[in-house]
């Protein structure tokens, strides 16, 4: 069955987030939850960066790689991509947005080693998304991460003032947190399935 | 299969080197600002490499904005009038101007970029003050926490500055300290002496500059210092004068009242130096030889805390204690005060009290 | 565990030498977010929050500043003595402004408990809720300091 690009954007996400389903990003996910302001800066980042790597590993993969054969290869070109591109946005944003550089342009660094980006990559290949289905995809891939961080932030900065037992501080309670916000959001899992 | 390897490294190759092909082109197009001009005072232009901070880009250019945290944008001493080309104003600035200063244009230079024509507008002081290269000549005790140190001119040869400003010396690296740091020090010599400067270093504890200074510098090193800055100096007038200085603000107080002797003043002068017990008076016999050279001048170092060692049959308290006594005529007296920001204002309060007029104190505070 | 690049410049600032010789953190390994969840939850236990604490120091940081020089006794429990010298610091966390240094000296007279901060420390307490690392100069054990502080 053939899955509109819409319901692909909304499922990625909702009932398959990229860091609640998947487990993806986590690193970078744990260590800048910490204030609601810096990871709304992160996540912006990764939804644009999702985005357009999305729509660019697509068209690597189906006009470079399978043409020539070399689609074994793909991580490391993906990977290639994917830095380049971050490096290339961080050159083009420093000279014609200080402002933006001054809030997006501290993670766009953090972002090339994100390995959500790399997945959702790798996923709209395995998958056989078309063009604007990968585009989606990554989008809503991004929306997703923005969403878990976010949601991850705004809880550990209430803990923060909080009591919190010393053996379970830090990733640990996090990641506690992380695990019943996935199976929160596994109620959304029976609205559609794309993977 | 040869032929199949090379092809695929190939490719991967010409991947790799049309990215970083990519990035060059971009790097070259979009972070090289080229050529700037920076317009100084609609007068002055200087021609600049574009790309980084207005504030590094200025003293590459020998025009040094004070500044005391090194560009990291936490001092706002680098404030400036910046007219056009400093692009929008960053989060980082907004805490140091007010709605006033930006409606004036006001930014700060170290978090300014330069990426185009800049026209900034700055004080014609700023002109003078330049980077000096100079040798450690000799280095004093003058009490058990405080070092004289005498600074000979290489580079530019000669300074030129008012009694009573400051220059900020630069540390060298030392032991675990890896950053080279400047800090603020008056200049206690007279400027008649244009070749060398001393400065009073009193040592701070855990202080990057003053423990280099106190325990690593040795007489015969070179040193790098700008300056001079601050505008704490003698006033040309006919009023009253009465100095009041602590701990080791008796820099800039040193000068001017060196200055003084060599120009024959008739004015009434006092100058009240407080410590807290005897072993923190220094310069005292040079003070009581000053004294001689003018018609009418009472040095009076004072003790708030002398113990039974100090041995003190001198006077005792605090500054404004003495104001009574030493000031004859408050409306016609200016004063100047360095030392802690605590006893300026104790001693601006009295001032005001015994009804010196706040347009005649002028101080440095410790900054 | 992976630091954002402030992270890390706030890191940098706190060791060995970044702004003091000494550092911030003495010799305490942890990452600064648990050194401060720490704290944090010690003053939780005690009841008081870092704001209270910040204000209190606030307080006797200004009856030392205004009088030079001198000791001060407050309601005859506390003595407050400052030190002064000259320059200004820095906030290792790279909030703008400069703070006085020298060393504010509090003496509780009843429980003959002393301690010393500085007037960075009451803004890294309340802006941050940093007490400084274990065996820092400046550590600020957030029991004594409560101890001190209040009757």
């Amino acid at each position: 069955m053939e899955l509109s690009s819409f319901i692909i954007f909304l499922a990625a996400i909702f009932t398959s987030n990229i860091l609640l389903t998947n487990f993806l990003g986590m690193c970078s996910f744990l260590s800048v939850s910490k204030e609601i302001e810096s990871s709304l800066g992160l996540g912006f980042a990764v939804v644009f960066v999702m985005t357009m790597t999305s729509a660019l590993n697509y068209l690597v993969y189906h006009h470079i790689l399978v043409p020539m054969n070399i689609v074994y290869l793909q991580y490391i070109i993906f990977i290639l991509v994917i830095a380049a591109f971050v490096q290339l946005i961080e050159i083009i944003i420093e000279r014609f947005s200080p402002l933006l550089y001054y809030s997006l342009g501290i993670f766009l660094p953090l972002i090339t080693v994100n390995c959500a980006i790399l997945g959702v990559s790798l996923f709209l290949i395995i998958r056989n998304y078309s063009f604007v289905q990968s585009v989606a995809y990554g989008a809503g891939s991004g929306l997703g991460w923005l969403l878990a961080i976010l949601a991850l932030a705004g809880i550990r900065q209430k803990v923060k003032e909080k009591f919190v037992p010393i053996g379970l501080r830090g990733a640990g309670l996090s990641l506690i947190i992380t695990g019943i916000m996935a199976l929160a959001f596994i109620g959304f899992s029976g609205v559609v399935i794309i993977q | 299969m040869l032929f199949g390897i090379i092809n695929t490294v190939l490719i991967v190759s010409a991947i790799s080197g049309i990215l970083a092909f990519l990035l060059v082109i971009a790097d070259l197009v979009f972070a090289n600002y080229g050529e700037c001009k920076i317009t100084i005072n609609d007068k002055k232009e200087v021609k600049v490499e574009g790309g980084d901070s207005l504030l590094s880009t200025l003293n590459e250019n020998k025009i040094f904005l004070a500044s005391a945290c090194g560009g990291r944008g936490s001092c706002g001493f680098c404030r400036c009038k910046v007219t056009a080309g400093a692009g929008p104003i960053l989060p980082t600035e907004k805490p140091f101007l007010s709605p006033q200063d930006i409606k004036d244009d006001f930014r700060l230079a170290c978090q300014v970029k330069v990426k185009e024509d800049i026209k900034i507008e700055i004080p014609e002081d700023i002109f003078n003050i330049k980077k000096f290269k100079a040798k450690v000549s000799q280095i004093k005790d003058l009490t058990h926490d405080i070092k004289e140190l005498h600074l000979q001119l290489l580079e530019p040869q000669e300074i030129d500055f008012k009694a009573g400003q400051y220059v900020q010396l630069q540390s060298n690296k030392y032991a675990k300290i890896k950053k080279s740091v400047s800090r603020a020090y008056s200049i206690s010599s007279s400027p008649d002496k244009n070749k060398e400067i001393e400065l009073i270093i009193r040592k701070v504890p855990d202080g990057i500059c003053t423990t280099w200074v106190h325990e690593y510098l040795q007489e015969g090193e070179e040193v790098n210092f700008t300056g001079p800055f601050g505008d704490f100096y003698i006033r040309d007038s006919k009023a009253d004068m009465i100095f009041i200085a602590g701990g080791s603000g008796k820099a800039p107080i040193k000068s001017m009242i060196e200055y003084l002797s060599k120009h024959k003043t008739e004015r009434r002068m006092v100058y009240i130096f407080g410590a807290r017990a005897r072993k923190d008076l220094y310069y005292t016999e040079h003070f009581q030889n000053l004294e001689k050279q003018f018609p009418d001048f009472t040095y009076l170092p004072i003790l708030s805390r002398p113990t039974a060692q100090c041995n003190w049959n001198g006077k005792c308290g605090y500054a404004p204690n003495y104001f009574d006594e030493f000031i004859k005529d408050p409306k016609n007296t200016e004063a100047y005060l360095c030392g802690s920001p605590g006893m300026i204002d104790a001693v601006e309060k009295g001032l005001k009290k015994k009804g010196v007029s706040s347009e005649n104190i002028y101080y440095d505070k410790f900054a | 565990m992976k630091e954002t690049p402030q992270e890390k410049k706030i890191r940098q600032n706190l060791q060995e030498s970044g702004i003091s010789p000494q550092g911030f953190l003495g010799e305490d390994e942890r990452h600064i977010h648990e050194i401060v969840a720490t704290d944090l939850a010690v003053l939780e236990r005690l009841g008081k929050t870092k704001e209270e604490i910040a204000d209190r120091m606030e307080f006797f940081s200004q009856e030392a500043f205004s009088h030079y020089d001198g000791n001060v006794i407050i309601d005859q429990i506390y003595e407050i003595e400052y030190d002064t010298v000259r320059g200004k610091i820095p906030c290792p966390f790279d909030h703008p402004g400069l703070f006085r240094k020298g060393e504010i000296t509090l003496n509780n007279l009843h429980k003959n408990l002393k301690i010393s901060w500085t007037p960075l420390n009451i803004h890294m307490i309340r802006a941050h809720g940093f007490f400084e690392g274990k065996g820092a100069k400046h550590r600020l054990e957030p029991k004594d300091l409560i101890e001190i502080l209040f009757k």
